[in-house]
């Protein structure tokens, strides 16, 4: 696909000649995102400013010519990828934070602003952003919002659209709009509930004001090992069954614990069937109570080997091998399929251990590394992609460990969105009249569909790989 | 109104469907009822055909206490969930005004909430699953029941606060939180002042409470040395727990909520007239005022609130005085979208007809 004569001109007149990428091989930088499909864009707008990103949606409504936003390209569910081709509208040259206003603890910052940049500058003011993917070094406030990425610590803190208090956003018209603010309760309809999460399918978002919070004045950071993955995500419930909600509660499967440990150095323990990384904070005197407690219950579930971080550099040591554990994988193999689904937290280890199945099944290696409190597993399929006849199986093994999710009771995904990856899937979870309600949302505000087209909505062309030769799957009843 | 409204009470969601569908095709003006502890709120309707109420939907579906989900139908009383959680030593930390007696499905039309929002944020941020029934007949589900999810667009919060204008809730499902571990509330007398301490000390407290004769209620939930910590700290005088019952029973007949930035809650309700009635919650930017004066008042109050990018919304108030004062000010910016919104769900315009903003 090419833009229609004339279109490169006028983005050129809008943004200059040299923020228009269009030359074949230049454009190929941004085929893909964090997830495996990708796709060269016709053209690449890298924008600069809200008036800039209007005039483009303008000029791409005009001529009905997709547009996908796009942020650092971190994604993983391939919200960022032009599959049906189109401008990538790149906004990481907005990366200014406009304001950080310590009194009120918010925040306004541009689409391209680093997640973990804003936590740095705001705590010059004893303040931070909660929401932190792993891939918070990175990704960008604006791909965030477009997402609602979570990370660890939402487990306490709530995902992104709890700390996102109002946009500023372009939508498909090319018309600029401000919804919600620092004020609570506003009214009318919820327009920036909606947009947050909707994957650039409805809007561009501009500005963000976010809320703050204050850097709590002590922090408390435990390992422990346990013999399974059963024993540990007994042990999780057992925790927050006894009234406690830590912060953070992560786990680490056996697969992952090992390449973790070869490559940081953390102390993991190489010997144990699963890890836990589990995080309060607070004032010094309720993480001492808090930490002692849990302590208890994790030797009263198993747990063994525990170590409480004693510096700050520990903890820091400690979050670099969660953090930085997919990284570290490709010590088995280059390349890693990541996987995003929620159970209800009870269902933790019948889920892993159908995804340990389906990873023999499909003769794969397949690495647990997931935010435990919330249920949310993130299974890391890994292979050789240079073996090309293995993309297949690495698809059809995700695809059945989505399977198993949904008849769990669980959802498609808790913080990757479902993009491209997953739109085909949507039927799993959702009833018509379900997705005829979110595409109703849709028509209002993208009737010309414009906007990341071919994502969230399952496309009639791309069938799920296994759907189709199976059947007399049960999906547990649905929750009404 | 020349006749009186019929009265519907579906027993199921697929009957309040049907019932929701009748009378769309019919174009009747249909009205949703819960609890009817909110019935004040809006402007007064142009048409009531029908009272659809949602009290025989009172089922726990689902309370999986390992999960710390529940969902449940939307008829069911806050109440009679609470006592279903408490169970299992878990609650929903909702605590609205105006209680007893509210439905769930009402508090989420609405987007009334209390004090405990200090801490937990509002249904808004606990509402993982929601099914509505649409005027053409059809029942829609967003979200689930797991505490995190992306999966397709956040349908909870296009419903929450949107007063039963795009679809009549039938079914919720929430994220719900465990008994605090300890649960102390102080008390002072001394006005904002005090106020602004409790909200600096390093233990946040999990409700701020500030009322019009100067006094300041603050409560502590977590761990006892956190508690302990905050309460020593202040060290103000300690208060039986159930003054929150008391506080949420708040329901004046005239009252209007006033929401702004925290940072300019307190210079707003300085400007309410003198002598008036009013409670606070500083540390979420919102204030309910009991009216005693006339709708100019009112307007001058709401203008004042508007320049700070807030907004006077009217609770209750005699018809006279809600159709003087609107019960919602300035519309917002984005109205012209609402409205589409709006056409997409309710063609018709049969659900509450000229009581929301749109």
């Amino acid at each position: 696909m090419t833009l229609p004569n004339g279109v490169a001109d006028e983005l050129r007149r809008i943004v200059g000649r040299e923020s228009v990428v269009d030359a074949p091989n230049d454009l190929r930088i941004f085929e893909r995102d964090g997830s495996i499909e990708g796709a060269v864009p016709d053209a690449v707008v890298l924008a600069s400013s809200t008036r800039e990103v209007s005039e483009v949606i303008k000029i791409a409504a005009k001529h009905r010519i997709p547009v996908v936003p796009r942020g650092a390209g971190t994604g993983l569910s391939g919200g960022a990828v032009t599959i049906r081709g189109g401008i990538a509208l790149q906004v990481t040259r907005m990366r200014r934070i406009l304001e950080i206003d310590p009194i009120a603890q918010t925040a306004l910052v541009e689409p391209g602003v680093v997640n973990q940049e804003l936590s740095l500058v705001a705590a010059q003011h004893g303040l931070f952003y909660a929401p932190d993917p792993s891939s918070q070094k990175a990704c960008t406030i604006g791909g965030n919002a477009a997402e609602n990425s979570g990370g660890p610590h939402c487990l306490y803190y709530g995902v992104t659209t709890n700390h996102v208090l109002g946009m500023e956003v372009v939508l498909a018209d090319g018309s600029v709009h401000w919804v919600s603010g620092d004020a609570p309760d506003r009214v009318g309809l919820d327009l920036c509930g909606v947009l947050v999460g909707s994957e650039g399918t409805l809007c561009a978002i501009t500005k963000i004001k976010v809320r703050l919070l204050r850097i709590p004045p002590s922090v408390a950071t435990l390992l422990a090992a346990f013999p399974s993955i059963e024993a540990a995500s007994q042990a999780v419930s057992a925790v927050i069954g006894h009234g406690i909600v830590p912060a953070a509660l992560e786990m680490m499967d056996e697969v992952t614990v090992g390449a973790v440990e070869a490559h940081y150095h953390a102390g993991y323990p190489t010997d144990a069937g699963a890890v836990l990384l589990v995080e309060v904070d607070g004032i010094s005197e309720s993480t001492r109570e808090l930490m002692a407690a849990i302590t208890e219950i994790l030797a009263q579930n198993q747990g063994y080997a525990m170590r409480e971080a004693q510096t700050p550099a520990e903890r820091e040591l400690l979050w670099a091998g969660r953090k930085g554990a997919i990284g570290a994988l490709g010590r088995i193999k280059p390349n890693y399929y990541l996987h995003d689904g929620v159970v209800p937290r009870s269902r933790l280890p019948q889920i892993l251990s159908a995804v340990g199945e389906i990873g023999v099944h499909y003769k794969l290696p397949v690495a647990n590394v997931f935010h435990a409190g919330d249920g949310n597993l993130h299974p890391n399929i890994l292979f050789d992609l240079r073996d090309r006849q293995v993309l297949h199986q690495v698809e059809a093994a995700g695809e059945e460990m989505l399977r198993a999710v949904v008849e769990l009771g669980g959802a498609l995904s808790g913080e990757h969105g479902i993009g491209l990856e997953k739109s085909a899937f949507m039927p799993w979870i959702y009833s018509e009249d379900d997705l005829d309600a979110m595409h109703r949302v849709k028509d209002v505000l993208d009737a010309d569909g414009i906007l990341n087209p071919g994502k969230i909505f399952p496309d009639p062309n791309r069938k799920p790989i296994q759907l189709a030769g199976r059947t007399g799957l049960a999906i547990e009843a649905r929750w009404w | 109104m020349v006749t009186s409204p019929t009265v519907e009470k579906p027993a199921s969601a697929d009957e309040l469907a049907r019932r929701l569908h009748e009378a769309a095709t019919s174009k009747l003006a249909v009205v949703p009822v819960g609890g009817g502890r909110a019935s004040g709120m809006g402007d007064p309707l142009d048409r009531c055909d029908v009272l659809l109420h949602t009290t025989l939907l009172d089922r726990v579906i689902e309370h999986s206490q390992a999960d710390m989900v529940v969902s449940v139908e939307a008829g069911i009383t806050l109440e009679a969930l609470q006592a279903e959680l408490a169970k299992a030593g878990q609650f929903l930390p909702l605590d609205p005004f105006n209680s007893p007696g509210h439905t769930i499905g009402g508090l989420l039309a609405t987007g009334w909430t209390g004090p405990l929002r200090m801490r937990y944020g509002s249904p808004r941020d606990f509402l993982i699953g929601i099914r509505v029934a649409l005027p053409d007949g059809t029942l829609a589900t967003g979200g689930g029941r797991v505490v995190k999810n992306v999966s397709g667009y956040d349908m909870m919060k296009l419903h929450y606060g949107a007063l039963g204008s795009l679809g009549v809730i039938v079914a919720a499902s929430f994220k719900v939180f465990p008994m605090p571990l300890h649960d102390v509330t102080v008390t002072s007398d001394g006005r904002w002042d005090d106020a602004d301490r409790a909200l600096a000390t390093p233990v946040t407290p999990s409700a701020l409470e500030i009322f019009s004769d100067g006094r300041v209620l603050a409560r502590y939930t977590g761990s006892r040395a956190a508690v302990d910590r905050a309460v020593d700290d202040l060290g103000w005088k300690v208060e039986e727990r159930s003054i929150w019952e008391r506080h949420s029973g708040r329901a004046p007949a005239r009252w209007a909520r006033i929401a702004a930035p925290r940072t300019v809650l307190r210079e707003l309700v300085e400007t309410l007239p003198r002598g008036a009635g009013w409670w606070a919650s500083p540390g979420i930017g919102v204030a309910h005022w009991a009216i005693a004066s006339d709708a100019s008042s009112v307007r001058d109050m709401r203008a004042r609130t508007e320049s700070v990018g807030g907004a006077l919304v009217m609770l209750a108030a005699p018809d006279e005085l809600m159709r003087q004062a609107g019960a919602w000010g300035t519309p917002p910016s984005t109205l012209e979208i609402q409205r589409r919104l709006k056409n997409a769900f309710d063609p018709d315009h049969v659900l509450n007809p000229g009581r929301f903003v749109v």
